[in-house]
Protein backbone atom coordinates (compact mmCIF):
# COMPACT_ATOMS: atom_id res chain seq x y z
CA UNK A 1 0.00 0.00 0.00
CA UNK A 2 1.23 3.33 -0.90
CA UNK A 3 2.24 5.69 1.75
CA UNK A 4 -0.52 8.09 0.55
CA UNK A 5 -3.15 4.99 1.04
CA UNK A 6 -1.80 4.51 4.67
CA UNK A 7 -2.57 8.39 5.41
CA UNK A 8 -6.01 7.93 4.17
CA UNK A 9 -6.35 4.61 5.97
CA UNK A 10 -5.01 6.54 9.07
CA UNK A 11 -7.68 9.01 8.35
CA UNK A 12 -10.42 6.85 8.49
CA UNK A 13 -9.25 5.38 11.97
CA UNK A 14 -8.93 8.99 13.18
CA UNK A 15 -12.72 9.32 12.32
CA UNK A 16 -14.04 5.78 13.76
CA UNK A 17 -11.97 6.68 16.86
CA UNK A 18 -13.44 9.96 17.07
CA UNK A 19 -16.85 8.73 17.28
CA UNK A 20 -15.98 5.99 20.11
CA UNK A 21 -14.26 8.12 22.00
CA UNK A 22 -17.39 10.78 22.14
CA UNK A 23 -19.66 7.28 22.87
CA UNK A 24 -17.27 5.93 25.38
CA UNK A 25 -17.23 9.73 27.19
CA UNK A 26 -20.99 10.10 26.85
CA UNK A 27 -21.42 6.09 28.87
CA UNK A 28 -19.38 7.55 31.66
CA UNK A 29 -21.08 10.44 32.14
CA UNK A 30 -24.48 8.44 31.25
CA UNK A 31 -23.23 5.60 33.64
CA UNK A 32 -23.33 7.74 36.84
CA UNK A 33 -27.60 7.84 36.43
CA UNK A 34 -28.06 5.20 34.16
CA UNK A 35 -26.94 1.34 34.58
CA UNK A 36 -24.82 0.74 31.49
CA UNK A 37 -26.85 -2.95 31.19
CA UNK A 38 -30.15 -1.41 30.69
CA UNK A 39 -31.47 -1.03 27.21
CA UNK A 40 -33.38 1.45 25.20
CA UNK A 41 -36.60 -0.57 26.48
CA UNK A 42 -35.70 -0.77 30.26
CA UNK A 43 -34.50 -4.33 30.02
CA UNK A 44 -31.62 -5.67 31.74
CA UNK A 45 -29.33 -7.01 29.80
CA UNK A 46 -26.26 -7.96 32.50
CA UNK A 47 -25.55 -11.76 32.40
CA UNK A 48 -25.34 -12.07 36.43
CA UNK A 49 -27.79 -11.43 39.15
CA UNK A 50 -28.84 -7.50 40.17
CA UNK A 51 -30.87 -6.08 42.53
CA UNK A 52 -32.72 -4.36 40.43
CA UNK A 53 -33.98 -6.68 38.35
CA UNK A 54 -37.61 -7.34 38.30
CA UNK A 55 -40.08 -9.34 35.71
CA UNK A 56 -41.73 -7.32 33.49
CA UNK A 57 -45.07 -6.31 32.75
CA UNK A 58 -45.74 -8.68 30.20
CA UNK A 59 -44.13 -11.47 32.01
CA UNK A 60 -41.77 -13.09 29.76
CA UNK A 61 -39.81 -15.02 31.40
CA UNK A 62 -36.87 -14.20 29.06
CA UNK A 63 -36.81 -10.83 29.54
CA UNK A 64 -36.19 -8.40 33.27
CA UNK A 65 -36.78 -5.21 33.55
CA UNK A 66 -34.23 -2.27 35.52
CA UNK A 67 -36.10 -1.33 38.45
CA UNK A 68 -33.39 1.34 38.78
CA UNK A 69 -35.06 4.80 39.54
CA UNK A 70 -32.25 6.65 38.09
CA UNK A 71 -32.18 9.19 40.85
CA UNK A 72 -28.94 8.43 42.64
CA UNK A 73 -25.35 7.02 41.48
CA UNK A 74 -26.36 3.10 41.28
CA UNK A 75 -21.93 2.74 41.39
CA UNK A 76 -21.88 3.47 44.97
CA UNK A 77 -24.07 -0.34 45.55
CA UNK A 78 -20.83 -1.12 43.68
CA UNK A 79 -18.05 0.03 45.64
CA UNK A 80 -16.05 -2.46 47.51
CA UNK A 81 -15.96 -2.45 51.62
CA UNK A 82 -12.12 -2.29 52.69
CA UNK A 83 -12.35 -5.65 53.98
CA UNK A 84 -13.14 -6.95 51.16
CA UNK A 85 -10.07 -5.31 49.58
CA UNK A 86 -7.44 -6.87 52.60
CA UNK A 87 -9.04 -10.10 51.61
CA UNK A 88 -8.70 -9.77 48.27
CA UNK A 89 -4.64 -8.44 48.76
CA UNK A 90 -4.25 -11.29 50.70
CA UNK A 91 -5.57 -13.99 48.24
CA UNK A 92 -3.43 -12.33 45.69
CA UNK A 93 -0.36 -12.81 47.98
CA UNK A 94 -1.58 -16.43 48.34
CA UNK A 95 -1.94 -17.04 44.81
CA UNK A 96 1.37 -15.84 43.70
CA UNK A 97 3.57 -17.79 46.68
CA UNK A 98 1.58 -21.00 45.96
CA UNK A 99 2.70 -20.43 42.18
CA UNK A 100 6.26 -19.39 42.86
CA UNK A 101 6.25 -22.60 45.50
CA UNK A 102 4.89 -24.63 42.46
CA UNK A 103 7.78 -23.37 39.94
CA UNK A 104 10.10 -24.26 42.36
CA UNK A 105 9.39 -27.43 43.37
CA UNK A 106 9.00 -28.15 39.52
CA UNK A 107 12.55 -27.01 38.95
CA UNK A 108 13.80 -28.96 41.66
CA UNK A 109 12.13 -31.91 40.41
CA UNK A 110 13.72 -31.24 36.76
CA UNK A 111 17.36 -30.99 38.28
CA UNK A 112 16.94 -34.12 40.93
CA UNK A 113 16.23 -36.49 37.89
CA UNK B 1 -28.26 21.09 -2.16
CA UNK B 2 -29.21 17.52 -1.75
CA UNK B 3 -32.32 16.98 0.03
CA UNK B 4 -33.70 14.13 2.02
CA UNK B 5 -35.56 12.90 -0.71
CA UNK B 6 -32.62 11.88 -2.04
CA UNK B 7 -31.44 9.50 -0.12
CA UNK B 8 -32.96 6.42 -1.96
CA UNK B 9 -33.05 3.85 2.09
CA UNK B 10 -36.06 4.55 3.37
CA UNK B 11 -34.66 3.39 7.07
CA UNK B 12 -31.74 5.85 6.59
CA UNK B 13 -34.51 8.49 5.74
CA UNK B 14 -36.67 8.07 8.56
CA UNK B 15 -33.56 7.80 10.92
CA UNK B 16 -32.10 11.13 9.66
CA UNK B 17 -35.87 12.65 10.10
CA UNK B 18 -36.92 10.97 12.98
CA UNK B 19 -33.46 11.35 15.27
CA UNK B 20 -31.30 14.13 13.96
CA UNK B 21 -31.86 17.28 15.46
CA UNK B 22 -28.42 19.78 14.97
CA UNK B 23 -29.00 21.25 11.66
CA UNK B 24 -25.14 20.83 11.00
CA UNK B 25 -25.44 17.32 11.29
CA UNK B 26 -28.89 17.11 9.67
CA UNK B 27 -27.41 18.67 6.49
CA UNK B 28 -24.04 16.66 6.68
CA UNK B 29 -25.79 13.38 6.41
CA UNK B 30 -28.28 14.38 3.87
CA UNK B 31 -25.54 15.43 1.84
CA UNK B 32 -23.18 11.97 2.71
CA UNK B 33 -26.30 9.39 2.24
CA UNK B 34 -27.50 11.35 -0.92
CA UNK B 35 -24.16 10.69 -3.01
CA UNK B 36 -23.78 7.12 -1.61
CA UNK B 37 -25.19 3.94 -3.49
CA UNK B 38 -28.19 2.00 -2.38
CA UNK B 39 -26.08 -0.53 -1.30
CA UNK B 40 -23.64 1.71 1.10
CA UNK B 41 -26.97 2.67 2.57
CA UNK B 42 -28.01 -0.71 3.19
CA UNK B 43 -24.83 -1.35 4.97
CA UNK B 44 -25.42 1.83 6.90
CA UNK B 45 -28.77 0.90 7.69
CA UNK B 46 -28.36 -2.75 8.98
CA UNK B 47 -25.36 -1.73 10.84
CA UNK B 48 -27.36 1.51 12.64
CA UNK B 49 -30.11 -1.47 13.23
CA UNK B 50 -27.54 -3.85 14.90
CA UNK B 51 -27.89 -6.37 12.21
CA UNK B 52 -24.56 -8.27 12.22
CA UNK B 53 -25.48 -11.19 9.27
CA UNK B 54 -26.62 -8.45 7.19
CA UNK B 55 -24.13 -6.28 7.87
CA UNK B 56 -21.62 -9.19 7.32
CA UNK B 57 -23.51 -10.50 3.73
CA UNK B 58 -23.99 -6.86 2.22
CA UNK B 59 -20.12 -6.12 3.04
CA UNK B 60 -19.19 -9.00 1.23
CA UNK B 61 -21.40 -8.70 -1.37
CA UNK B 62 -20.15 -4.83 -1.81
CA UNK B 63 -16.53 -6.38 -2.01
CA UNK B 64 -17.47 -9.25 -4.36
CA UNK B 65 -18.91 -6.28 -6.45
CA UNK B 66 -16.04 -4.45 -6.52
CA UNK B 67 -16.34 -1.52 -3.91
CA UNK B 68 -13.39 -0.05 -2.43
CA UNK B 69 -12.29 -1.37 0.96
CA UNK B 70 -12.49 2.36 1.98
CA UNK B 71 -15.69 3.26 -0.02
CA UNK B 72 -17.07 0.83 2.12
CA UNK B 73 -15.85 1.99 5.54
CA UNK B 74 -16.94 5.88 4.51
CA UNK B 75 -20.19 5.61 3.23
CA UNK B 76 -21.37 2.11 4.56
CA UNK B 77 -19.71 1.29 8.25
CA UNK B 78 -18.53 4.44 9.51
CA UNK B 79 -21.42 7.07 8.04
CA UNK B 80 -23.77 4.74 9.75
CA UNK B 81 -22.11 4.51 13.32
CA UNK B 82 -22.26 8.14 12.82
CA UNK B 83 -25.60 8.22 13.03
CA UNK B 84 -25.05 5.43 16.14
CA UNK B 85 -23.40 8.12 18.29
CA UNK B 86 -25.73 10.52 17.54
CA UNK B 87 -28.92 9.27 18.62
CA UNK B 88 -26.76 7.51 21.79
CA UNK B 89 -25.89 11.20 22.19
CA UNK B 90 -29.34 12.30 21.56
CA UNK B 91 -30.42 9.54 24.30
CA UNK B 92 -32.37 7.85 21.49
CA UNK B 93 -30.39 4.22 22.46
CA UNK B 94 -28.09 3.46 25.22
CA UNK B 95 -24.59 1.24 25.78
CA UNK B 96 -26.40 -1.66 24.63
CA UNK B 97 -27.59 -0.84 21.57
CA UNK B 98 -24.40 0.89 20.81
CA UNK B 99 -22.62 -2.31 21.20
CA UNK B 100 -24.90 -4.57 19.26
CA UNK B 101 -23.96 -1.94 16.18
CA UNK B 102 -20.12 -1.61 17.06
CA UNK B 103 -20.65 -6.08 16.74
CA UNK B 104 -22.15 -5.31 13.54
CA UNK B 105 -19.52 -2.65 12.46
CA UNK B 106 -16.91 -5.39 13.37
CA UNK B 107 -18.66 -7.94 11.07
CA UNK B 108 -18.07 -5.54 7.97
CA UNK B 109 -14.75 -5.01 8.89
CA UNK B 110 -13.49 -8.53 9.37
CA UNK B 111 -14.25 -8.56 5.54
CA UNK B 112 -12.00 -5.42 5.11
CA UNK B 113 -9.11 -6.34 7.23
CA UNK B 114 -7.65 -9.00 5.06
CA UNK B 115 -7.78 -6.76 2.06
CA UNK B 116 -6.07 -3.67 4.29
CA UNK B 117 -3.41 -6.37 5.31
CA UNK B 118 -2.81 -7.76 1.79
CA UNK B 119 -1.76 -4.19 0.90
CA UNK B 120 0.44 -3.73 3.47
CA UNK B 121 -1.67 -1.92 6.32
CA UNK B 122 -0.80 -3.67 9.60
CA UNK B 123 -2.93 -3.70 12.57
CA UNK B 124 -0.81 -1.70 15.43
CA UNK B 125 -0.88 -5.09 17.47
CA UNK B 126 -3.23 -7.76 18.51
CA UNK B 127 -5.10 -7.79 21.69
CA UNK B 128 -6.38 -10.70 23.80
CA UNK B 129 -9.66 -9.37 26.07
CA UNK B 130 -11.84 -11.11 28.41
CA UNK B 131 -13.35 -10.54 31.69
CA UNK B 132 -11.63 -13.04 34.29
CA UNK B 133 -12.74 -16.55 34.82
CA UNK B 134 -16.02 -16.06 37.93
CA UNK B 135 -16.49 -12.57 36.55
CA UNK B 136 -19.75 -12.20 33.77
CA UNK B 137 -19.31 -8.32 33.76
CA UNK B 138 -18.92 -7.56 30.42
CA UNK B 139 -19.65 -3.51 29.53
CA UNK B 140 -16.39 -1.92 30.38
CA UNK B 141 -14.61 -4.75 28.38
CA UNK B 142 -16.93 -4.01 25.41
CA UNK B 143 -16.02 -0.31 25.55
CA UNK B 144 -12.11 -0.97 25.72
CA UNK B 145 -12.94 -3.00 22.77
CA UNK B 146 -14.98 -0.78 20.76
CA UNK B 147 -12.04 1.78 20.85
CA UNK B 148 -9.32 -0.19 20.75
CA UNK B 149 -10.33 -1.71 17.34
CA UNK B 150 -11.71 1.77 16.31
CA UNK B 151 -7.85 2.63 17.05
CA UNK B 152 -6.38 0.08 14.74
CA UNK B 153 -5.95 -2.77 17.03
CA UNK B 154 -7.24 -6.43 16.13
CA UNK B 155 -9.17 -7.65 18.99
CA UNK B 156 -10.06 -11.09 20.22
CA UNK B 157 -12.95 -11.12 22.35
CA UNK B 158 -12.91 -14.07 24.88
CA UNK B 159 -15.73 -12.85 26.74
CA UNK B 160 -16.50 -13.48 30.53
CA UNK B 161 -15.40 -16.00 32.91
CA UNK B 162 -12.05 -16.57 30.72
CA UNK B 163 -9.97 -19.10 32.59
CA UNK B 164 -6.43 -18.62 32.73
CA UNK B 165 -5.79 -21.55 30.24
CA UNK B 166 -7.96 -20.08 27.93
CA UNK B 167 -5.85 -16.81 27.65
CA UNK B 168 -2.65 -18.34 26.97
CA UNK B 169 -4.32 -20.94 24.05
CA UNK B 170 -5.56 -17.51 22.69
CA UNK B 171 -2.26 -15.91 22.69
CA UNK B 172 -0.65 -18.93 21.27
CA UNK B 173 -3.50 -18.96 18.47
CA UNK B 174 -2.93 -15.70 17.33
CA UNK B 175 0.69 -14.98 17.82
CA UNK B 176 -0.81 -11.93 20.68
CA UNK B 177 1.40 -9.82 23.11
CA UNK B 178 -1.03 -7.71 24.66
CA UNK B 179 -3.59 -8.99 27.37
CA UNK B 180 -6.17 -6.85 28.77
CA UNK B 181 -8.32 -8.40 31.89
CA UNK B 182 -11.27 -6.86 33.66
CA UNK B 183 -13.02 -7.77 36.53
CA UNK B 184 -15.70 -6.05 38.59
CA UNK B 185 -15.59 -7.65 41.83
CA UNK B 186 -12.97 -8.29 44.84
CA UNK B 187 -13.73 -12.14 44.27
CA UNK B 188 -13.12 -12.29 40.75
CA UNK B 189 -9.92 -10.33 41.01
CA UNK B 190 -7.53 -12.67 42.77
CA UNK B 191 -7.94 -14.42 39.09
CA UNK B 192 -5.98 -11.51 37.44
CA UNK B 193 -2.92 -12.82 39.45
CA UNK B 194 -3.97 -16.52 39.15
CA UNK B 195 -3.64 -15.69 34.82
CA UNK B 196 -0.31 -14.02 35.38
CA UNK B 197 1.35 -16.96 37.48
CA UNK B 198 -0.33 -19.42 34.80
CA UNK B 199 1.72 -17.71 32.12
CA UNK B 200 4.59 -17.97 34.21
CA UNK B 201 4.02 -21.25 34.55
CA UNK B 202 4.11 -21.78 30.91
CA UNK B 203 7.48 -19.78 30.60
CA UNK B 204 5.45 -16.87 29.01
CA UNK B 205 5.14 -14.48 31.11
CA UNK B 206 7.84 -12.27 29.40
CA UNK B 207 6.74 -12.25 25.81
CA UNK B 208 3.45 -10.62 27.04
CA UNK B 209 2.40 -7.41 28.38
CA UNK B 210 -1.16 -7.47 30.73
CA UNK B 211 -3.45 -4.33 31.39
CA UNK B 212 -6.05 -4.31 34.08
CA UNK B 213 -9.08 -2.73 34.27
CA UNK B 214 -12.52 -3.00 36.49
CA UNK B 215 -14.68 -0.92 38.71
CA UNK B 216 -12.98 -2.02 41.77
CA UNK B 217 -9.18 -2.47 40.28
CA UNK B 218 -6.33 0.61 41.07
CA UNK B 219 -3.07 1.32 39.92
CA UNK B 220 -2.08 -0.68 43.51
CA UNK B 221 -3.85 -3.88 42.65
CA UNK B 222 -2.43 -3.94 39.08
CA UNK B 223 0.55 -3.63 40.03
CA UNK B 224 0.12 -6.64 43.16
CA UNK B 225 -1.69 -8.92 40.62
CA UNK B 226 1.83 -8.78 38.31
CA UNK B 227 -0.06 -6.30 35.88
CA UNK B 228 2.08 -4.21 33.03
CA UNK B 229 -0.35 -1.35 33.76
CA UNK B 230 -3.72 -0.17 34.74
CA UNK B 231 -6.80 1.82 32.51
CA UNK B 232 -8.74 3.80 34.69
CA UNK B 233 -11.64 3.75 31.64
CA UNK B 234 -11.72 3.07 27.91
CA UNK B 235 -9.74 5.61 26.53
CA UNK B 236 -6.77 5.13 28.76
CA UNK B 237 -6.92 1.42 27.86
CA UNK B 238 -6.15 2.50 24.29
CA UNK B 239 -3.42 4.89 25.14
CA UNK B 240 -2.18 2.07 27.71
CA UNK B 241 -2.35 -0.26 24.69
CA UNK B 242 -0.70 1.63 22.58
CA UNK B 243 2.15 1.82 25.26
CA UNK B 244 2.32 -1.68 25.22
CA UNK B 245 2.09 -2.48 21.75
CA UNK B 246 5.87 -0.13 21.30
CA UNK B 247 7.10 -1.21 24.60
CA UNK B 248 7.02 -5.17 23.77
CA UNK B 249 7.97 -5.04 20.08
Amino acid sequence: MSDSNMEAFQKRLDRMSAIFSDIVAHAEEQSLTRCPYRNRFDLCTAMFRCRNQLPTEDGNPDDLACGHDGTFDYRSAWESNPRAVKRTKERIGRIKRDAEQRRRDRRKETDDR
Amino acid sequence: MPELSDITNEYIREEIEEFLERPEEIERNIALFSRTSPLMQQIAAALIAGDMVTVDQLTRQALDDGVGAFEIMDDGLIAGMGIVGIKFREGYVFVPEVLISARAMKAGMAHIEPILAASGVEPIGTVIMGTVQGDLHDIGKNLCIMLLRGGGFVVIDLGVNTKPDEFIAAVREHNAYIIGMSALLTTTMPNMAKTVEAFKDVGLRESVRFMVGGAPVTPEFGQDVGADGYGKDALACVELAKKLAIEVR
